[in-house]
């Protein structure tokens, strides 16, 4: 089955939304590192966004980007929310509590310490019951979410694939290194979408030896390698660029997602899938 | 032979989706020998712990972990989950299965999938109690996070300690986690990414969950009873439990149980409390329903969420009689062994599974008397009584709710 890329966002550092992020990607103008953007929590009442950790905030701005471009009813879309290791921060704060006598714990740090804290944020941001799921593969992170939204995906049934991961807090800093913080959204469906689209075709294979696609740039390629979220930037490059191209995400153990991306233009829907 | 489930139905699982092997342990016991007597007895296994302020609580804990030796090639590995894990593995020949599974399909063909709500968090806990930590104000290079604390660690462990090839990650959605294990391992055998999965639930006791449930005022005082009248809250249990999902014919002759249907949602509603209307758990039974091509009349037993807590409990009770299921035998097992958190979907689908297998109706351990309010239908006893379609209740934090339908084929 055919997958289309019906939108996407973008949060990192000197690439604050899919506008900017398009220009650098495609090479039309130079990337420079100039912070990040502070991401938005849209959609949530006041209270809600001040209980709304970080690592959420990250995922809901992505999330948010991406269904706008696509045109999305948020409350359609199925969600796959991957991060290789969670919020940091709030495991550093329980883990804090926890050593220092009398324990308390705040109950909405430990609320907010579920992997899937970010995916509830959305649910209560967009008022969508669809299916959302939270998943972890450590490095391979971004690889996994995209193979669980792919098989999501499914006629009528749209999945939005959110990835996110934010450097440690000092206490964890040398026992995890995520050097930026980084999220990305796809908004992914199997009903073509009007006019020119992005097309993805996939299997799971082997690969040996994996090698991963690299970017150009060398900042860049800091940034694809030091947070695992960012393993999606060549994937963005080739969207950015309209350039057809096939990736492979290797795992630990030659397995590997192989994707290619076609691009399809105005008006050639003999590739509308069957009903 | 079981109905074919609806083309529009969503994630829709059928086929090779049979569940070949599974194992439990528990705080009844390791494997499926003291899981399904202590099922049948309608005992509890909790016993009773004291928090740090001095608050009295239940706790499920597993018995025999400090003894489980890891492979050396492994060590890093080594922290309670992925001890509990490993221990859960070497039962009921579950290991030995994998490894035939390997044989006939190839390693490549195989993946995890496997849920967790804490992973090995309690290796970073001890270390931040550490002279060493307070000291430096950080772990030290050395630490073994992404083996031990991070929330993949244990589908890595798992994954090379069978020696599978196939993919491999942990899903973490509070606890519904090892529910929608079973549904994202479905999904990679209905698309063909593999033959066949290794589907599991492992959660350890961990002081960031007591403290955390005990901080939301959630822990039961005395002893949790699920859809009781006087439920207080729920007990802390652990366990590790894993199911071979695949070809029915995997290893010749006939394999009964198979896996129906997943049907999930989000509540959309709030991070801890469940809908009032229980929306999002209809959503979520609607839909496995739905996906199994069932009526409610069709479905047998549902093996509750049931936690013991106020709210859930109301909400759970709501979604049944909404959905048609209020006069379906239903039951939980969290008065039994505590409320395993990222493994609860699993215990369900293992308790389940033997119930089914030995033609009995559970009962809901330490529940007295029902709450008054409800509208289901609990059994306070086990009873016979055969069980071919079944419904498993998941719903965690976040507003993450999946139900999973299970049949049993003659």
């Amino acid at each position: 089955m055919s997958v289309y890329i019906a939108g996407w966002g973008i949060l990192g550092p000197g690439l604050a939304d899919t506008r900017v992020a398009r220009a650098i990607l495609a090479g039309e103008k130079a990337y420079r590192d100039d912070g990040v953007r502070v991401p938005r929590a849209e959609g949530l009442s006041a209270n809600e966004a001040r209980r709304c950790p970080m690592s959420a905030r990250y995922a809901l701005d992505v999330g948010w980007q991406a269904v706008r471009a696509a045109g999305w009813d948020p409350k359609k879309a199925a969600t796959v929310l991957s991060s290789a290791s969670g919020d940091l921060e709030i495991a550093d704060k329980n883990c804090r509590a926890l050593a220092q006598p009398p324990i308390a714990l705040s109950p909405t740090v430990f609320h907010n310490s579920v992997h899937n804290a970010a995916g509830g944020y959305w649910g209560i941001a967009t008022g969508s019951l669809a299916p959302t799921t939270s998943l972890s593969a450590y490095d391979d992170s971004f690889a996994a979410g995209l193979l669980e939204a792919l098989t999501t995906v499914a006629p009528d049934q749209p999945c939005l694939l959110i990835a996110y991961d934010l450097p440690p807090p000092a206490a964890l800093a040398a026992v995890r290194k995520i050097t930026a913080p980084f999220a990305v959204a796809l908004a992914l469906t199997a009903d073509r979408p009007p006019g020119a689209c992005a097309r993805l075709s996939w299997r799971w294979g082997r690969c040996n030896p994996v090698t991963d696609a690299c970017m150009a740039e060398s900042a860049l390629e800091g940034l694809r390698v030091g947070n695992p979220a960012a393993r999606s930037l060549p994937l963005l490059r080739a969207l950015s660029a309209r350039q057809p191209e096939v990736f492979w995400w290797g795992d630990a153990d030659e397995g590997a997602l192989h994707v290619a991306l076609t691009f399809e233009e105005r008006g050639s829907t003999d590739r509308h899938h069957a009903p | 032979m079981g109905t074919r489930p609806a083309r529009d139905a969503g994630p829709v699982m059928e086929g090779e989706c049979a569940i070949i092997r599974y194992t439990l342990t528990s705080a009844f016991g390791r494997g499926l020998v003291a899981n399904r007597a202590g099922l049948v007895s309608g005992r509890s296994a909790l016993s009773p712990h004291t928090l740090a302020d001095g608050t009295p609580c239940m706790v499920g804990p597993v018995a025999g972990l400090k003894d489980v030796v890891m492979p050396a090639a492994l060590a890093r590995y080594d922290c309670r989950n992925n001890r509990l894990a490993q221990w859960a593995l070497d039962a009921d020949g579950f290991t030995q299965a994998v490894a035939a599974a390997v044989r006939a399909l190839g390693a490549e063909g195989v993946g995890v999938v496997i849920g967790t709500s804490t992973s090995g968090i309690a290796a970073t806990e001890a270390a931040y109690r550490t002279p060493a930590f307070k000291e430096l104000g950080a772990l030290p290079a050395d630490f073994p996070y992404r083996e031990t604390h991070n929330v993949f660690s244990c589908a890595d462990f798992v994954r090379r300690y069978l020696n599978l090839k196939g993919p491999a990650l942990v899903v973490s959605t509070a606890c519904s986690s090892s529910a929608k294990a079973f549904a994202t391992a479905a999904r990679l055998i209905v698309s063909g990414v593999c033959r066949a999965v290794v589907v599991g639930g492992v959660d350890s006791l961990c002081d960031t969950t007591l403290y955390g449930f005990h901080a939301l005022n959630l822990l039961s005082r005395a002893h949790p009873k699920p859809f009781g009248a006087d439920r207080d809250g729920i007990a802390i249990g652990e366990a590790a439990g894993f199911a071979l999902m695949g070809p029915a014919d995997l290893f010749g002759g006939s394999c009964r149980l198979h896996f129906a249907a997943a049907g999930d949602s989000a509540d959309a509603y709030h991070m801890t409390a469940p809908h009032p209307e229980a929306r999002g758990a209809c959503a979520a039974i609607g839909a496995a329903l739905k996906g199994a091509g069932w009526q409610p009349g069709a479905v047998d037993y549902v093996h509750l969420h049931g936690t013991g807590t106020t709210h859930n409990d109301a909400a759970e009770d709501l979604a049944l009689v909404s959905m048609g299921l209020g006069a379906v035998p239903a039951s939980s097992t969290k008065g039994a062994i505590g409320h395993t958190l990222g493994a609860a979907g699993v215990c369900g689908v293992v308790f389940t599974a033997e119930a089914m297998a030995a033609g009995f109706l559970p009962g809901t351990a330490n529940t007295r008397s029902p709450d008054p309010r409800f509208r289901s239908h609990l059994l306070l006893l086990g009873r016979p009584g055969p069980i071919h379609r079944a419904l498993v209740n998941t719903f965690g934090f976040g507003g993450s709710n999946c139900c999973l339908a299970l049949e049993w084929r003659l």
